[in-house]
């Protein structure tokens, strides 16, 4: 990792770090920038593919249905997804259902409670296009423009089959690293 | 008693607050009600003929007329009757009594149907919206003029 530091404080000029002679500084974000363009990020990629926890935060009848996905029937553990209680320790956002008015302050919060790298899987035909509750007064439209969803499983409710399908969209997505998550 | 005695007592009770009273079934009977004598009329029901169930508070909207009902179901454990009572306001400045303090329930049907309808409950220990957003208060959303549906296309249904 020596290389890779010396490698980035020659590009990184625009975070003025002080210059010390002999001594070579850098930061964070300045070494995750530069191994976004190595091989590394292959690695870094096959890791958090493997292990996508989600956040269990449901929100309308498929909210029930995405429960029923993390329980031991569906067994999504062996792609390494686990439900997570706490936005905190989540990396995958299900957007399960309706999105009141009431509630999208709420859901913002919690998104922007989750530490990235983070996704977004828009579930069901409400977080898709409004499905049932399609022009009623307290829904709201077009979540996409609010969230940069990665992976769209239609259905009312989708099965869990779909929703570990569209999980495993998402793998393909950050393997292929073309995911909304990070910026490459 | 049966649903003609249970009338017939309401109406010798309350005779100005009272009209209309019709027998729709042996299980279920309808009349207006003063707007102002609602909360005495609720009060007698509970205390004297045994209607200790509120079933729902609604509001309907009778553009048309002008006019705005209060609808209220009141149920008896004791004799099976549905009691149905509409109180009429008007369109501009609907406001009628709370009956909170005869029914304790009635406090989220009124708050809810404040949010959606606009009718003011006097005398209500809390009345804020239930279940819309607070900036959603004065829209209305279940008035027949109300205009604020997403006219939007969601473009992912196209
Ligand atoms: S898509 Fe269907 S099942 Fe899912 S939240 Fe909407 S109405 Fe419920």
């Amino acid at each position: 990792m020596g290389e890779v530091k010396e490698q980035k404080t020659s590009t990184s000029d625009e975070t003025s770090v002080e210059e010390v002679p002999g001594v070579i500084t850098t930061t964070a974000s300045a070494i995750s920038d530069f191994l976004k363009k190595t091989k590394a990020q292959d690695l870094i990629n096959w890791g958090r593919k493997n292990s996508m926890w989600f956040m269990t935060q449901p929100m309308g009848c498929c909210g029930v249905e995405m429960i029923a996905m993390g329980c031991a029937h569906y067994d999504t553990d062996r792609f390494g997804i686990i439900p997570r209680n706490s936005p905190r320790q989540a990396d995958v956002m299900l957007i399960s259902g309706y999105v009141t008015k009431k509630y999208l302050p709420a859901l913002k919060r919690l998104w922007e409670q989750m530490p990235s790298p983070k996704w977004v899987i828009a579930i069901g035909d409400c977080s898709i296009s409004g499905g049932p509750f399609y022009e009623s007064y307290s829904t709201v439209q077009n979540i996409d423009e609010i969230f940069p969803i990665d992976v769209f499983v239609p259905g009312c409710p989708p099965r869990p089959e779909a929703m570990l399908q569209g999980f495993v969209e998402l793998q393909e997505k950050i393997k292929a690293k073309k995911d909304l998550g990070t910026e490459y | 008693m049966d649903v003609t005695e249970i009338l017939k007592s309401l109406t010798g009770r309350f005779p100005e607050a009272i009209s209309e009273a019709i027998v729709e079934s042996e299980i279920r009977a309808r009349a207006y009600v003063d707007k102002d004598g609602v909360k005495e009329v609720c009060q007698y029901l509970k205390d004297s003929l045994q209607f200790d169930h509120l079933c729902v508070v609604c509001g309907v909207d009778y553009i048309k007329r002008n006019e705005i009902e209060v609808v209220y179901h009141i149920a008896s454990y004791n004799h099976p009757v549905v009691l149905m009572l509409k109180a009429i306001l008007p369109r501009e400045n609907p406001e009628i009594e709370s009956i909170v303090s005869v029914y304790w329930n009635s406090n989220w049907y009124e708050r809810e149907t404040y949010e959606l309808y606009g009718i003011v409950f006097k005398n209500h220990p809390n009345l804020k919206p239930l279940i819309l957003p607070e900036d959603m208060l004065g829209e209305w959303p279940l008035r027949k003029d109300y205009k604020g549906f997403p006219n939007k296309t969601a473009r992912n249904l196209v």
